[in-house]
């Protein structure tokens, strides 16, 4: 995690965006009269797990979209690994992007869509480097099996290999567990951290403030096209998560008191005495987005 | 050009693992093709057999047995015509290979070998566009009048007259010896007492008889007059039949592509294909190849299976390459044309479709362009399917020459060209 995080909202230096894997300025995109993104600005640090956490609708796919070059934006700029914009042929060279759709080919075999994205970037050797990337997302077994046949969770370990076929640098998910079964949602959170501690930079969008929690170093809040902050997840819970509360339950009547310190709150209670239940809720993400925006999550 | 030929690989693979496509494509023209092959008759004959024309002005006992032998051999079929001029229009308007000719001077008995003509005269007159065919006939016409051979020598009036003729010339001949005279009178009597043993003995004629002993000489005089066929008329119905399968087929691979294409665009995994570092250009050509050579397959596997198995043969292959490269290259344009007008999949299949199919049927699909009223041979013209199949017509049984070919290979490339452009720029501007 890299400390220039505390440069958001608006205090870029030079130094970050020369550092900078990502870098967004100013980036606003407007469909007709929709406003999808306004005027977003961020840096992604290279190494680090990089999460974009909203609600469907709230811009991080268009940001993605925007990010890769697939898009452009109505006005900003778009830097990557400090070489240029994404038009380059040589900067998309080094991104990887598994998108929220299931980018295969459903009639070809496993490794044929891995052979053909390969051929695309004229990976050398590539059969060995298929033969590695089915091992990494457990597909090996079913290499030669049509895409059609797969569930939902092998459909998208296969739609994350693919983005990783050309070794890129960084790495762009697009609400990479979309609609898989726990056991592959676990699966593909434990690969996102072992391409982090292979060195690679992941932007990891998801509304699932539980994954973002979980495996992401900084997490940027998206509401409506616009960043509303960006930090650890302690560190937004810390300013935007408000208090814990401990909810006491005597004679059948819930008593819930808001507080600072939790443990000194259920400590009281239990001197008080007469306690059927306790219960503490500490701040999380979901929180920090109701404190946002007065809304919920997943409204 | 590794990523080009990957997509192009990538497109052809799904392609030929689509069986409905396949389908489309591939198996229903050539279903169509052979079906109204045989509708309009062209197979209900045995198709294979070579048509002569068969004229006898002789009324020797010689030239109903060459007639006679010829109509009964399986491999022709036999047209006979009263006059060498109707037979002439018959060669001359493609509807036989060949006119055969029997001529009065065709005679019964050995004169025609050792008459002044120097063999059994036999004339034919053939189109030389159809040279196997030819000499195929030639071949049969051999062997026919080596079948006559032993009726020749058998023929006792004919020979006792030419023996009694060449006694007459031994006898007054004044430069022959005495010895010689005896010698040559005796070989002549040997001769004539042959003959009247053949009369006597000879089993029917038959064609084993025929060819022993005369090897390096020709009993007949075969006179071959080539006479071009007038171009302009299919020479059987599959001529017609398998040009409109190609229509069909054309129509079925532009959109399985654009429907591709669209599919792509629709589904993300044209994004995976931009976001790859490869040029518009690169990716549109690699799909716009796997059109181009799934359209060339489309029109080769056709036009062979009507020469395979239905005997067809085509008047200019050279042009007939060039006819269909220029059709793959406008309907590869067509596809993408498609491909960037149509939004959604809904779109490729139901408006896409619908549109391919009028131009289809308007463009020689379902009734053939030269039956088409003068109204709807116009309105044709707005077709690509049209020139198609001009283009490919022209080398393939019309015999058009270069400046024929020129203005429907010209709007067959502008086609090709402009689907490509607009196409192109469609998809770039569908693109989000």
């Amino acid at each position: 995690m890299n400390a220039c995080s505390h440069a958001y909202p608006s205090q870029q230096t030079e130094y970050a965006v020369q550092h900078s894997m990502l870098a967004l300025r100013n980036i606003r995109k407007s469909f007709g009269s929709t406003i999808a993104v306004q005027d977003l600005t961020l840096d992604v640090q290279q190494g680090e797990i990089f999460g974009l956490l909203g609600p469907n609708g709230a811009g991080k796919s268009t940001t993605i979209a925007i990010a890769t070059g697939l898009v452009a934006p109505t006005s900003g700029e778009v830097n990557l690994l400090g070489q240029g914009s994404p038009s380059q042929p040589s900067v998309r060279r080094s991104i990887g992007l598994a998108p929220q759709e299931i980018t295969l080919y459903a009639e070809l075999t496993a490794r044929e869509n891995l052979l053909f994205y390969a051929a695309l970037y004229g990976v050398e050797h590539a059969g060995k480097r298929v033969d590695e990337l089915l091992n990494l997302v457990e597909l090996d077994t079913r290499a030669t099996s049509r895409v059609s046949t797969f569930s939902g969770g092998m459909k998208r370990r296969l739609n994350l290999a693919a983005a990783l076929v050309h070794d890129p640098k960084l790495l762009l998910l697009d609400e990479p567990t979309a609609g898989v079964d726990p056991q592959s949602r676990n699966r593909i959170l434990e690969l996102v951290r072992e391409l982090s501690a292979q060195g690679k930079t992941i932007v990891y969008t998801t509304h699932y403030m539980e994954e973002a929690a979980k495996i992401c170093h900084r997490v940027g809040i998206v509401d409506h096209g616009k960043m509303l902050d960006v930090g650890s997840p302690r560190e937004l819970i810390a300013r935007h998560g408000g208090s814990s509360a401990v909810t006491v339950t005597r004679s059948g009547v819930d008593e819930r008191v808001v507080t600072v310190d939790p443990a000194a709150e259920v400590a009281r209670q239990l001197a008080i005495g007469g306690a059927t239940g306790l219960r503490i809720e500490q701040p999380d993400l979901e929180s920090v987005f109701l404190n946002l925006t007065g809304r919920s999550l997943r409204e | 050009m590794s990523a080009i030929l990957a997509i192009t690989r990538k497109d052809l693979r799904l392609m030929f693992r689509d069986k409905g496509e396949m389908f489309f494509t591939f198996l229903f023209p050539m279903i169509l093709a052979t079906f109204f092959g045989f509708i309009f008759g062209g197979g209900s004959d045995g198709g294979s057999k070579i048509e002569v024309a068969l004229v006898v002005e002789s009324d020797s006992k010689l030239a109903a047995g060459i007639a006679g032998d010829l109509q009964a051999d399986v491999a022709f079929e036999v047209v006979s015509v009263q006059t060498r001029a109707l037979a002439t229009d018959l060669v001359r308007a493609g509807k036989v290979t060949a006119a055969v000719i029997l001529p009065a001077s065709m005679q019964d008995g050995i004169g025609n070998l050792f008459g002044g003509g120097g063999g059994i005269p036999i004339e034919a007159i053939v189109d030389p566009s159809r040279r196997a065919e030819v000499g195929l006939i030639q071949g049969k016409l051999n062997e026919l009048a080596f079948r006559q051979f032993p009726k020749l020598f058998s023929d006792g009036d004919a020979m006792t007259q030419f023996a009694s003729t060449a006694r007459t010339s031994v006898a007054q001949s004044s430069s022959l010896t005495p010895g010689q005279k005896l010698a040559a009178s005796a070989l002549i009597a040997a001769g004539d007492s042959l003959s009247k043993s053949l009369i006597t003995d000879a089993a029917p004629a038959d064609g084993e008889a025929s060819g022993s002993g005369v090897a390096g000489w020709s009993p007949v005089a075969i006179t071959i007059q080539e006479l071009p066929a007038k171009k302009g008329g299919p020479r059987n119905a599959f001529d017609v039949s398998f040009p409109q399968g190609i229509v069909w087929g054309l129509a079925g691979c532009v959109m399985a592509f654009a429907t591709s294409l669209v599919a792509e665009r629709m589904r993300g995994t044209l994004d995976r294909l931009r976001l790859a570092p490869i040029t518009r250009s690169q990716l549109l050509a690699g799909k716009g190849l796997a059109c181009f050579i799934t359209a060339l397959l489309v029109q080769v596997l056709l036009l062979g299976l009507a020469i395979v198995a239905f005997g067809s043969t085509v008047e200019q292959p050279f042009m007939l390459c060039v006819a269909f490269v220029a059709t793959a290259f406008a309907f590869s344009g067509l596809s993408m044309l498609i491909a960037g007008a149509c939004r959604t999949e809904a779109q490729a299949q139901g408006a896409g479709r619908g549109a391919l199919l009028l131009l289809a049927m308007i463009g020689g699909g379902t009734i053939p362009l030269f039956l088409m009223p003068p109204f709807f041979k116009s309105v044709s013209m707005a077709s690509p399917f049209r020139w198609a199949v001009s283009a490919i017509e022209g080398p393939f049984w019309r015999g058009s020459n270069l400046s024929d070919q020129l203005l429907p290979l010209a709007i067959l490339t502008a086609i090709g060209i402009v689907g490509f452009t607009v196409g192109v720029r469609a998809t770039r501007s569908a693109a989000r």
